[in-house]
């Protein structure tokens, strides 16, 4: 069955002007996103995957840019072609909503979190103040904000982190939107409180049926949530699949890579393993395979031409010389071949701890 | 009569409040009633108390100080702005004379103990009950048989009742009404010094703000170059040297009047726009400043991402955080006022509290100059309450409470 696409991008260049030069960090992005699905967007620091969505919700710093020739369809209007923020005004917050990283300065300091809520529910739905804040009291039960009426008043300073991304992800919802871009959510929080956040925004997701892209770095939060993943290296997406696919049959040297340096999936025994060398800088253009000089699997063309998509399954593609039916078989390495026993057995592990750690946490 | 009866009166009553906040506060009585509790062990009335009892110590300790250091000027330099013909005097004369002055200030004293009881004398007058003081020095007054034959003189007794005392100006007298340094203070100097500085406060406030935020809005627009450079002037420029250059543009360019009167509103202007002008600039410096670090902050992204309107981001999220540390600052600036500038009485010939303080320093006004410092220490002691308190209400973060 055909999915339907709620968000199509084609051809995305995005560049910022630095010292008069013009750098580009999204380097041609095509990818469609499938309504009601979760999907993930996994990469380094610096892989250009915030600069990414925020394009769909025209946040771009003032010196970035959008190059010609890129569309991002969105029931039927193209983004890129939103200029001023009047043209947003309909779009960001109240069709696509965005949770941030840190919910510590996410909320204004000054303003009690009823206020903060209301004024979302005031501006996009035009409630009365009164209907404002029974909606918003409303919402924050459905954070699981204990005491919501009395909290209301509260002020930020007043809430722990794991309660203000309950704030924060409370004002996403206040506008049911149709697409939920959750940027780096967990990574600011304590590991107990992450599940939690997480598992809250799983089952908002059931109930208020919006698309997720889930923004991380963290493969561990990957397993847990997403659908699909969208792996990101230098501006570019590499490989993209369902979770199964990226997990378990992932074709791209820096997949593998990628997957290879979690701590959680290494064994006591042997040393941690990392990816050697540094992503590359964008103020000189990149030429062939932007990982060539990091993968120990490069070939000489990897150094000249740039690897086209090459599409693995109807759900699975990934952009590298190796799938190339004239390039020599190569072994992928053991942690990657033995990586769905190994993942069973850390997550029962780790479903062990975090039941202890929840029963304490309660 | 009435005076004491009504200044005792408000004596007690602030006595038994302050008592009973205190009994309230530390749960000696109504200690179950919520809402006596609510009211009086209030976070903001503790505090204030505190405050206030705190800075009565600092402002003893800070007369202490000034009457000591006054004491520091030597005797003859006192004596020869009090004695006339000091130069032409034979030296046992003029040493008699320079005794009599130094007793009739209050200054002579004999050991360490008749000046520490000279101090307590003093605080004795300016704390604030009713009092009943009389000057021996007032002069003195013949007496005469019943065949009007001089029998001899009497000193004159003029006595008074005080609220507060801050001794008698002997150099002032000339020109003023009264020569009680109170008097000339609160009935003459202050309320001239007020009127220019209340007038340049709002100057400052009302062009300042707008300022500020306009340029962080236009960043590295046209208004913003253009306060830029108004306020680096201002920053590069002595005050001095551009009192004369506001003092050439407005006068002498525009044609408001240059002379101070009292009775003429349109006088005021010149001095009040010299004043407010240049404190325009600091304001909207700061204010600019602090808008364009909150407008980095992740919860202007976050209010962006709402999809909130970017006037509304600047006026209701940014701003507000943006008056915060600059909120404490207008209690100051409007108490102040009353305190006058100077330089800018002494170009517009204003009759106010600075120009009188710097006559009185030249002159060796003593109880003048020590006056303007207990009203000073005073203001400013109520302007920093007033702005913490400010600033506790604006800022849900800062709570005044002990813990």
């Amino acid at each position: 069955m055909e999915k339907k696409k709620v968000l199509e991008v084609k051809n995305l260049s995005v560049g910022f002007l630095s010292h008069g030069k013009k750098v580009h960090v999204i380097r041609n992005i095509s990818l469609d996103v499938y309504e009601g699905e979760t999907l993930a967007i996994v990469g380094e620091s610096g892989s250009g995957k915030s600069v990414f969505t925020k394009t769909f919700t025209g946040m771009l710093d003032a010196n970035g840019f959008i190059s010609d020739g890129s569309t991002i369809m969105f029931d039927g209007m193209n983004l890129v072609e939103l200029k001023k923020t009047k043209d947003w005004m309909g779009i960001r917050g109240k069709r696509i909503a965005t949770i941030f990283q840190d919910p510590m300065t996410s909320l204004n300091p000054l303003f009690s979190i009823g206020f903060q809520i209301s004024e979302v529910l005031r501006l996009h739905h035009n409630l009365s103040k009164e209907e404002a804040k029974k909606e918003a009291i409303n919402l924050l039960k459905k954070v699981r904000i204990p005491d919501a009426e009395k909290r209301y008043n509260d002020y930020p300073f007043q809430y722990s982190g794991g309660m203000r991304q309950r704030v924060v992800i409370a004002i996403a919802l206040a506008c049911r939107p149709e697409i939920l871009i959750c940027d780096e959510p967990t990574t600011a929080l304590d590991v107990t409180v992450q599940a939690q956040i997480l598992d809250l925004i799983k089952e908002l997701q059931k109930e208020y049926k919006w698309t997720t892209i889930f923004i991380t770095h963290d493969l561990g939060v990957v397993a847990n949530v997403a659908d699909r993943v969208a792996v990101m290296y230098a501006g570019q997406i590499i490989e993209y699949g369902t979770v199964e696919d990226i997990f378990y049959r992932s074709a791209h040297p820096y997949t593998w890579a990628l997957l290879s340096s979690l701590p959680q999936l290494g064994s006591k025994e042997d040393p941690l393993s990392y990816i050697p060398g540094n992503p590359p800088t964008f103020t000189s253009e990149i030429i062939g395979d932007a990982f060539a000089v990091r993968n120990k699997y490069a070939m000489r063309i990897d150094f000249l031409v740039e690897p086209p998509m090459f599409k693995i399954s109807e759900t699975h593609a990934a952009k590298t010389w190796l799938l190339d039916p004239r390039a020599p078989k190569v072994e992928k390495p053991s942690i990657i071949k033995n990586l769905s026993k190994r993942i069973k057995q850390v997550s029962s592990e780790l479903q062990k701890e975090l039941e202890i750690g929840g029963e304490k946490h309660e | 009569m009435a005076t004491f009866l009504i200044g005792y009166t408000i004596i007690a009553l602030i006595v038994m409040f302050v008592i009973f906040v205190i009994l309230v506060s530390r749960r000696i009585i109504f200690r179950n009633n919520a809402k006596i509790q609510s009211i009086f062990a209030h976070p903001l009335l503790i505090y204030s108390l505190k405050r206030i009892g705190s800075a009565f110590i600092s402002i003893m300790l800070a007369i202490s100080a000034t009457y000591l250091l006054l004491r520091l000027k030597s005797r003859n330099s006192i004596c020869q702005s009090y004695v006339e013909n000091w130069d032409k005097l034979p030296y046992d004369i003029r040493e008699i004379r320079c005794d009599n002055v130094m007793r009739n200030l209050g200054l002579y004293a004999n050991n360490f103990w008749e000046v520490i009881g000279q101090i307590f004398n003093y605080f004795y007058k300016i704390l604030p009950f009713p009092k009943t003081l009389c000057r021996e020095d007032a002069g003195t007054e013949p007496i005469y048989d019943a065949f009007n034959n001089l029998i001899s003189y009497v000193k004159v007794h003029d006595c008074r009742t005080f609220i507060i005392d801050l001794g008698i100006s002997y150099k002032m007298a000339s020109g003023s009404s009264s020569n009680y340094v109170i008097d000339i203070i609160f009935g003459e100097r202050m309320m001239h010094s007020f009127r220019i500085g209340i007038i340049a406060v709002v100057i400052e406030l009302a062009i300042g703000y707008p300022l500020g935020v306009l340029m962080a809005k236009h960043k590295d627009g046209i208004v913003d170059k253009i306060g830029k450079t108004y306020i680096i002037s201002i920053d590069a420029i002595p005050g001095v040297a551009y009192y004369y250059i506001w003092q050439l543009l407005l006068v002498y360019l525009i044609g408001l009047p240059n002379k101070y009167e009292s009775a003429n509103f349109v006088s005021w202007l010149a001095p009040a726009l010299t004043m407010g002008l240049t404190g325009m600039a600091g304001i909207a410096l700061w204010v600019r400043r602090f808008m364009l670090d909150e407008f980095n902050s992740d919860y202007v992204k976050f209010a962006r991402s709402k999809g909130i309107s970017e006037n509304r981001i600047m006026y209701t999220h940014v701003l507000r955080n943006a008056i915060v540390p600059l909120i404490r600052s207008i209690p100051a600036s409007i108490l102040g006022a009353l305190l006058g500038s100077f330089y800018i009485e002494n170009i517009y010939g204003v009759p106010g509290l600075g120009e009188y303080l710097i006559r009185a320093n030249e002159s060796n006004d003593l109880y003048a100059l020590q006056g303007i410092v207990v009203v000073s220490a005073f203001i400013s002691i109520i302007a920093y309450l007033a702005g913490d308190i400010v600033t506790a209400m604006v800022d849900p973060r800062v709570s005044l409470a002990s813990e």
